[in-house]
């Protein structure tokens, strides 16, 4: 006979409303987990399915993604030429909000060399890769679109004419993949009424200079339009055996850029942007475990002292103190292992529902289960000393 | 043969202005089998004899032999384990029946067999043999909420019953009861004494339900006077 589990069963609508109430609790302890991997999964997917042996940047930023980087799309020549190095592509990467299929939607643009350049999409589910020059796009299967629709994006309409599931970017949000001059001019040219408009604007300055004639500062708005072959940064893939340590050294030396390794852009990403986001997570996670570790202890202290009497009647015909201490942890414990169970179930059924990824890992949920199992018996400490100290004549009063 | 020997003693409540001599120079010896009662009006003592003689209160002083080993002296515990004494030698029958209410009848008595190491089907059997000597089988499975006073009390004698013990300690049992059913516990008590070889202190302040004791003692502001019946 379980004291702890007969007691439990003449109260339990409370016992269930309890448990409900604590596995909701674990439930969004269990999400904090997952939001918290899911933000750095996140946030690093597109430069891990990338993942070239160097990304070159502009010299003292660290970019592409934690910081803005620029450099002239030329330079992947100089870089190509550094001993040691197979091949380096342009790379541009930036974040829009557009309409798709009259929706506004928020998401991030990739271009890249599509004749045979680093940094394209890897694995395509749906239809091909882009195979020309302009006006294709490979989307992630996220964005909702189907092989085969056209999207207009600035000055062109674009045809999708393959889905993949590599990467989302830092928010989470699809990316797109477009040729490397597509995506420059999403970028740079949005529709021709601002073109008219810069180039007017050009004009007047050029005519108020005196030493120009109209017709000579009319020549000169051609080749005075802002350059855009620009891009964020150079992939570089080394070749076989080649030394990439010397290889970024020779880049940062001589063509004053900077060079970083996947892993060192993973952790430009985690010190720099996820860093603030990632702590503030954290601190969700300790705050809500205390604070069903507190709940907890509430209701264990309340159905202790609901049972003090009984418990001095146990006292009273000679159970040991052990007796006592197991019926007040069996219910902790019951409590704290239901709840726990509760919102496992709960998250594990939901978590493909949340608008960000949510991430869940075996090793977090052991650690929460363990984490919240001792604050379970810690919780029981202040119902146990209560029940210890009962003085067993305490049975006696009417 | 001796099973309980007291002697010398006593219990002050409280100090100074607040002092209350609850008991005084108390001197008793109990044998086995036998059946004692102590009569005495309220406020005179006897529940804290009871709970002296049990250790649940800590005497001032005096001594006490339980069961040829000696439980309590002047100087302060003697360092027995009393929880266990309690369990394995001592039934106790309190004035409110006490019964824990998140457990039926029949697990009410189990707990105490729990308690000695008696589990499983030797547990029910007992406790069931125990509910059917008190004529309170057919109630096994209720709580104590839905029972009578009267019900809740023969249960509570079951439990007290059930570890066989050599000294059973009855505080006011029939207070609660109408008279025929208090007669009728009073029966029981006899009966225990006399089958079981237990030595029973019953606890009244109702002269009439004495008949048939084997001392009968008065306890009037805490000194005890024996009178044979
Ligand atoms: N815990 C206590 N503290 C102080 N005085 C007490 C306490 N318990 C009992 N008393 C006093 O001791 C005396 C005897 O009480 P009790 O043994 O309960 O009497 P009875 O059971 O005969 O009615 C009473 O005067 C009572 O007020
Ligand atoms: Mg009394």
């Amino acid at each position: 006979m379980d004291l702890a589990f007969q007691d439990l069963k003449r109260h339990k609508g409370r016992f269930i409303a309890t448990i409900i109430g604590v596995g909701l609790l674990f439930t969004i302890v269990l999400a904090m987990n997952g939001l918290y991997r899911g933000n750095i999964a996140d946030g690093t997917a597109l430069i891990r399915s990338t993942n070239p042996d160097l990304w070159v940047v502009q010299r003292y930023r660290g970019g592409p993604f934690n910081e803005q980087s620029t450099l002239p799309e030329f330079y992947h020549y100089s870089v190509e030429s550094v001993p040691g190095v197979e091949k380096a592509s342009p790379f541009i990467y930036y974040t829009v909000e557009r309409l798709v299929h009259r929706q506004s939607r928020h998401f991030s643009i990739v271009g890249y060399d599509v004749f045979g350049g680093l940094g394209g999409p890897k694995h395509i589910i749906a239809g091909r890769g882009i195979g020309q020059a302009h006006y294709e796009m490979v989307a992630h299967v996220k964005l909702g679109v189907q092989v085969g629709d056209r999207i207009p994006l600035g000055l062109h309409t674009y045809t999708v004419v393959g889905l993949t599931n590599d990467a989302v970017d830092g928010d989470g949000d699809p990316i797109v993949y477009l040729s490397l001059h597509d995506a420059q001019e999403v970028l740079y040219q949005p529709d021709n009424e601002e073109v008219r408009n810069e180039r007017a604007r050009l004009l007047q300055t050029l005519s108020g200079q005196s030493y120009l004639s109209p017709d000579q500062a009319k020549k000169l708005l051609g080749p005075l339009q802002p350059d855009t072959h620009i891009v964020n940064a150079i992939l570089v893939q080394m070749k076989p055996g080649a030394n990439r340590k010397e290889a970024a050294g020779m880049i940062e030396k001589w063509l004053y850029l900077n060079a970083y390794s996947t892993k060192d852009e993973v952790q430009l990403l985690l010190k720099g942007r996820l860093a603030s986001i990632s702590k503030q997570l954290l601190l969700f996670r300790v705050l809500l475990l205390l604070i069903s570790v507190v709940i907890i202890s509430l209701v264990v202290y309340t159905f202790t002292m609901e049972k003090i009497r009984s418990i001095a009647v146990m006292k009273l015909i000679g159970a040991p103190d052990w007796e006592i201490i197991r019926m007040v942890l069996e219910q902790s414990l019951l409590l704290t292992v239901s709840a726990f169970l509760i919102g496992q179930f709960i998250i594990h059924n939901t978590y493909s529902k949340f608008p960000r990824t949510v991430l869940l890992v075996p090793g977090d949920d052991l650690v929460t289960f363990i984490v919240a199992l001792m604050g379970g018996v810690l919780a029981s400490i202040l119902g146990l000393w209560n029940a210890l100290k009962t003085q067993p004549a305490t049975a006696l009063g009417e | 043969m001796e099973i309980l020997r007291i002697e010398g003693l006593a219990k002050i409540f409280g100090s100074g202005e607040l002092e209350v001599r609850a008991l005084e120079d108390i001197n008793l010896s109990v044998s086995k089998g036998e059946l004692v009662a102590l009569l005495g009006p309220s406020g005179s003592g006897k529940t804290t004899m009871l709970l002296c003689i049990s250790l649940i209160l800590e005497p001032t002083s005096g001594k006490i032999d339980f069961d040829g080993q000696t439980i309590f002296q002047k100087n302060g515990w003697a360092g027995v384990d009393m929880r266990r004494l309690r369990r394995e030698k001592v039934g106790f029958i309190f004035q409110s029946h006490n019964l824990i209410p998140f457990l039926t009848a029949r697990q009410n008595v189990l707990l105490p067999l729990n308690l000695i190491g008696i589990k499983g089907e030797k547990a029910e059997n007992r406790a069931r043999e125990l509910l059917e000597y008190m004529e309170i089988a057919h109630r096994a499975d209720a709580l104590p909420a839905l029972l009578s006073g009267g019900e809740q009390q023969r249960v509570a004698i079951a439990r007290a019953l059930a570890n066989n013990a050599k000294l059973v300690l009855a505080d006011e049992p029939t207070a609660s009861l109408d008279t025929a059913r208090g007669t009728k516990v009073m029966e029981i008590l006899k009966k225990i004494a006399r089958e079981n070889q237990t030595a029973v202190i019953v606890v009244t302040h109702d002269v009439r339900m004495v008949n048939g004791f084997d001392h009968v003692y008065h306890l009037k502001d805490g000194r005890l006077n024996s009178q044979e019946t």
